[in-house]
């Protein structure tokens, strides 16, 4: 750990310096360890923020419990043990389209290295980020700093938009939707992409998880269409291994 | 060092195996060592059907480990002789078959069709997983653990491991039981049942409301088992439960454990098993024993006494 940043009251960004430079995609996270493992026994995963070099790049997380508040705790030149990239990221067309995406909360940093790579291929990128409240907003600077168009949504209306963040899709013209954040939000996702329809919407999900590649099958997701081979087997998807990044309509939550 | 063990007329190349439910059928792990560095390979329990598993969310987390409760999801026996057991079958180390099932007949469905299987070393029956409606029953009446075990026994040659659970009052009246209806070895212990609340959402996390404590939390528990088993009983034990460095597994060995599984460790450290391989050749060294044989019950004289 190098840096430590506090973006918000209740949220923290840790910057790291990697060992070796295996670059991560956007949305693939990593499981990190800390502590002594007995009161933050599980490694905690989370999606990688910023990346400042092949071997430097941020966490961002709101401080919730004991295992990110460990992480919280962590001072310039501590050590801790991450594992990764893992999982499979957003796919990042090749086309420069209008792409829109949307941030709920901690849900942010996936898309900035996404938001990054879409305008490498000359996509036009919206951001759209919401919070409870004023100081909830995370990323808009650094968003803009990529060089996005960022628009805000709160809950109590003290910034951008009154009301859920997904009330501003409607305005925009978007070819695809990219979307992190608490359920809700991604449920009203789903309903826009179906509506529109947008068929290449993808959403980063969120899961508790015990080992982040692919054998403790704690991080099930229902799978909305599942394969008739596999019969009631097929009902979860691991959220570690098939995703954390999933077509909008591969998942029911 | 000699690392090598037996058990249940079994050689194990070193008594460190992957404890089922953590391991999947292996393809996860392989993508980082190679498989052949273990003693053997407890896959995850296997049924008749596939089984879809408990709805979301399944773990928590618990001071010193977790809780799951993943339901025994799993893709059935037809597709684990199709893709599983081929996979593991290339490498050369002993793959143990956990085998589950709602009801006896589904028991010696997936005994029947892994009996005769090229690169299965032996069976191991679950009849102690927690998180399914039906997964204790066979352990809280030992009379009904040996009616399944003497049925699967009629059914298959290959070494019988019975999974026994510490959810018991008397787990070493349920091991006699299995010993006595034909098993040939046990496995302690599985997990313990227990729960988390959820303060802000005013309900269990755990979807199944229960899970199964596992994780270095659990190993006093385990140790106190397998003890008490290898004091008792003349079958062996591989013993399991809060495995996280080679010193543990010398603590199981010494209690009365041939061989030993390591389960949530590699979650939290994917390359625990083999680590723990290297230390316990360290560990054994360091405690004076020439061997894992030696090692064995060191800590147990009644279980000694047994086999002398």
């Amino acid at each position: 750990m190098v840096e430590r940043l506090q973006p918000a009251p209740d949220c923290v960004e840790l910057v790291m310096e990697f060992p070796d430079d295996e670059a991560p995609k956007p949305g693939q996270f990593y499981m990190l360890s800390t502590g002594d493992g007995r009161d933050t026994y599980l490694p905690r995963p989370l999606s990688f923020y910023r990346t400042f070099s092949p071997r430097r790049m941020s966490f961002l997380f709101r401080v919730v419990g004991p295992g990110t508040q460990a992480l919280a705790a962590l001072k310039p030149r501590d050590r801790l043990q991450a594992m990764g990239p893992l999982g499979r990221g957003f796919p990042v067309p090749d086309q420069p389209i209008r792409a829109v995406l949307v941030g709920g909360g901690v849900g942010v940093p996936p898309l900035w290295s996404l938001g990054r790579a879409l305008l490498e291929r000359g996509a036009k990128v919206t951001a759209l980020i919401g919070a409870r409240t004023r100081s909830g907003l995370l990323g808009q600077a650094e968003l803009q700093a990529l060089g996005l168009e960022v628009r805000t949504a709160t809950d109590d209306g003290t910034r951008g938009h009154r009301g859920p963040v997904t009330e501003l899709l409607p305005g925009l013209d978007a070819d695809q939707v990219f979307a992190c954040g608490p359920e809700p939000m991604l449920r009203a996702v789903q309903a826009f992409a179906a509506s529109r329809p947008l068929p290449d919407t993808y959403l980063a999900l969120e899961a508790a998880m015990a080992c982040g590649y692919g054998v403790c099958l704690g991080c099930a997701v229902e799978r909305a269409k599942p394969d008739p081979e596999l019969g009631p087997y097929g009902t979860y998807a691991r959220v570690c291994r098939e995703g954390p990044v999933f077509r909008w309509d591969e998942v029911k939550f | 060092m000699e690392m090598a063990t037996k058990l249940a007329g079994l050689s194990f190349k070193n008594p460190v195996l992957t404890a089922s439910g953590t391991f999947g059928y292996g393809r996860e792990a392989a993508e980082l060592y190679d498989l052949a560095t273990l003693g053997g390979v407890m896959v995850k329990g296997v049924s008749r059907e596939p089984w879809s598993g408990n709805p979301p969310t399944r773990i928590a987390r618990a001071p010193g480990g977790m809780l799951n409760a993943i339901g025994l999801q799993n893709p059935g026996l037809d597709h684990f002789l199709a893709v599983d057991l081929p996979f593991l079958r290339a490498y050369d180390t002993k793959v143990v078959v956990n085998v589950v099932g709602h009801d006896e007949e589904g028991f010696l469905a997936v005994v029947r069709g892994v009996d005769g299987q090229a690169g299965v070393a032996a069976i191991e029956l679950n009849i102690s997983c927690p998180n399914v409606a039906d997964g204790l029953l066979f352990s809280q009446d030992p009379a009904r653990a040996a009616q399944l075990v003497a049925r699967v026994r009629l059914e298959t040659s290959l070494p019988l491991i019975v999974k026994i659970s510490p959810n018991v009052t008397d787990p070493v009246a349920l091991g006699a039981a299995c010993a006595e209806a034909g098993a040939d070895a046990l496995s302690a212990i599985n997990t313990l049942l227990g729960m988390a609340i959820d303060v802000e959402r005013r309900r269990p996390v755990i979807a199944n409301r229960t899970g199964g404590l596992s994780g270095p939390a659990v190993k006093p528990v385990g140790l106190r088992i397998v003890y008490d088993l290898a004091r008792s009983l003349a079958i062996p034990v591989i013993g399991m439960g809060g495995i996280e460095s080679g010193r543990d597994a010398l603590e199981y060995l010494m209690a009365g454990a041939r061989a030993v599984a390591v389960g949530t460790a590699v979650f939290r450290d994917p390359l625990a098993p083999p680590r723990i391989i290297g230390e316990l050749e360290r560990e054994l060294e360091a405690a004076g024993f020439a061997s894992v044989a030696e090692a064995w019950a060191a800590a147990n004289p009644q279980a000694k006494e047994r086999v002398s």
